[in-house]
């Protein structure tokens, strides 16, 4: 071992030299992380406090507020460990979802199963729709797939703007257009599927293969057939699979269009509340969550499937 | 017999050639249920398709008693919309983040067993789950019909998505510097600070601000239930038919989501790819010389 080199003990290198070593001094933080940080709290404190740009967001007071709650409103919507209640509740379920005289009992006429049904419809339909137009769109919005960069900058900005508007809009706006009723729900998540299912697939567009577009080209194909033989069975797997997930996503919209008039279950949810009938809006709500559970674990299993 | 061996050879081979299209079952089943659905909830669904053909002739009707109204005077009252719908969004994008931290790396499989990984993972498939509007509903009898309604339920429903896919960022993490820290004694908190943290930490926060994206949209999306923000505010006018809130909260909204989107964006850009090539040369050339100065007294 070499001889002591300095006051302090250090332990023996392969590459002791000269110069004594040193512990790299650990680099400062980055002013972006320092900046983040400052902007992070700063946008917190800002719209968390009480006042004209906050909501008035207290952590610290939520437990308490939790507490302090309305017993009308709770002891309608969720009051299970009264024998009561439980009891209403399953008489609520059997007048609503059975009828005697059907061959199967079960009876989706009422209010609520209508409501349930008919939010089905919206969203199998708006996907139906939106997918297809979504797939041209897609490939359109990308750079590969644009004929040239006008159509491209065009196709992007026109989707940013229906992104930027929320479904629920687009459902107000279609009601003045259409009247009130399913037509402007299913408009308005139309509109919402091609937002979502341009935009995720035109991202896979841009991570394609290049080979087979190559061929095609090569081969002579016209700009259109070779996105359509080259291109399209590329990106299929995926689109499929943001399809049925923009279905997940529209059928949980769904329950919303009916605030505005737009059809769906959200129209017995508006009209039960405005009644005060709590129950009966917590049964909705049970129904509704059980549908969109057995929906997502489909449309799971298949995306898996696919992709 | 006697037909198959008369055809000219080259027919012959061209069939050899090109093999027959196996039947692809899967492809039939999607096709024969897609085209079920489609017939199913278009022939029975209650909607006036009649009113298709007008649409277009109303929009454009519409279109121009919004231009004609066209005013900046609720100006004020429209930003501050959607100023809320942003704060709500932040609140309950920062609940998300802070409710769902803990959990990710009790979901994380490369972190835990498979007996505390299990549970976790289905609390944050429950968070997932539920729709926004029923939290929304359900928490209204507790917090009442405001923008801390709307936080909270979002937060949750935030949690779920959060947990879930910042979980699966821990899992694709280098396993190089977790042994690394294991060798030299590290214990549990001392991994996670110095070998998953660095490494997932980045992408993490950028889900996060992703979040924060959606969740803006689900924010104006409750407004209609009456949590406030923007989408309370349009919708209203819409109901009321007051023209020039109608035009300007959508010039507002599209507007402040794009310049959100293009922001976060930005920083997720950032975040991920860490600093652009210039910013790291200079930063380097900086240290450098500092660090030639500090060499020099020897």
């Amino acid at each position: 071992m070499s001889a002591p080199t300095g006051e302090r003990p250090r332990r023996p290198s392969p590459v002791a030299s000269a110069r004594p070593q040193r512990r790299p001094r650990k680099p400062p933080p980055q002013p972006f992380t320092l900046l983040g940080l400052v902007g992070l709290a700063a946008f917190t404190l800002v719209t968390a406090w009480d006042w004209v740009l906050g909501i008035g967001f207290n952590p610290i007071a939520l437990p308490g507020e939790l507490a302090d709650s309305n017993p009308a409103m709770v002891e309608g919507l969720f009051n299970i460990t009264d024998a009561d209640w439980r009891a209403d509740y399953a008489e609520l379920l059997r007048t609503h979802f059975t009828d005697p005289d059907s061959p199967w009992l079960l009876s989706l006429d009422s209010r609520i199963g209508s409501g349930l049904v008919e939010t089905v419809q919206i969203a199998v339909l708006a996907t139906l729709v939106g997918a297809a137009v979504s797939l041209p769109l897609a490939v359109l919005n990308s750079r590969l797939g644009a004929p040239n960069r006008t159509t491209h900058a065009v196709i992007k900005t026109l989707n940013n703007i229906n992104r930027a508007i929320p479904d629920v809009i687009w459902a107000a706006l279609f009601v003045v257009l259409v009247s009130v009723g399913a037509l402007p729900g299913i408009l308005a998540l139309t509109m919402f599927t091609i937002g979502v299912v341009v935009k995720l697939t035109s991202d896979v567009v841009d991570g394609v293969d290049l080979g087979p577009v190559e061929a095609a080209r090569a081969a002579g194909a016209s700009h259109a057939a070779a996105m359509r033989t080259a291109l399209v069975p590329q990106i299929l797997p995926s689109f499929a699979s943001f399809s049925l997930y923009a279905f997940e996503l529209n059928l949980r919209g769904a329950a919303v269009l009916g605030f505005v008039g737009a059809g769906g279950i959200g129209q017995a949810m508006n009209y039960y509340w405005s009644q005060l009938d709590f129950e009966a809006v917590s049964v909705i709500i049970f129904v509704y969550l059980v549908l969109v559970v057995i929906v997502e674990q489909v449309s799971i299993s298949v995306r898996r499937r696919l992709v | 017999m006697t037909e198959t061996r008369s055809r000219p050879a080259r027919s012959r081979l061209a069939e050899q050639v090109r093999p027959e299209r196996p039947f692809a079952r899967f492809r039939w089943t999607v096709t024969l249920v897609l085209t079920a659905l489609l017939v199913w909830s278009s022939a029975t669904v209650d909607a006036s398709w009649g009113r298709l053909t007008e649409a277009p002739g109303r929009a454009v009707g519409f279109a121009q008693t919004l231009v004609a109204n066209a005013s900046l005077e609720p100006l004020g009252v429209a930003l501050e919309a959607m100023w809320e719908s942003i704060a709500i969004a932040w609140i309950a994008t920062l609940i998300g983040a802070v409710c769902s931290f803990p959990l990710v790396f009790l979901a994380a499989g490369n972190l835990t067993r498979g007996r505390v990984k299990q549970p976790v993972r289905q609390l944050l498939n429950v968070f997932r789950a539920v729709p926004e509007i029923v939290l929304a509903i359900a928490l209204i009898p507790f917090l009442g019909l405001g923008p801390v309604t709307g936080a909270v339920a979002m937060g949750i429903s935030s949690i779920g998505t959060l947990g879930k896919l910042s979980a699966e960022i821990v899992e694709s993490i280098d396993r190089g510097p977790l042994e690394a820290v294991e060798a030299s004694g590290g214990g549990r908190l001392t991994r996670l600070r110095w070998a998953v943290l660095p490494q997932a930490m980045p992408e993490i926060a950028a889900f996060w601000l992703y979040r924060f994206e959606i969740n803006i949209r689900v924010s104006a999306v409750l407004g209609v239930i009456g949590i406030g923000g923007i989408g309370g505010f349009i919708a209203q006018a819409v109901e009321r038919n007051v023209f020039e809130r109608i035009g300007l909260g959508l010039v507002v909204v599209i507007l402040a989501t794009m310049l959100v989107d293009a922001i976060s964006s930005r920083l997720r850009r950032r975040l991920i790819e860490g600093p652009s090539p210039a910013a790291q040369a200079r930063r380097e050339r900086a240290s450098v010389a500092g660090a030639e100065h500090e060499e020099d007294p020897e």
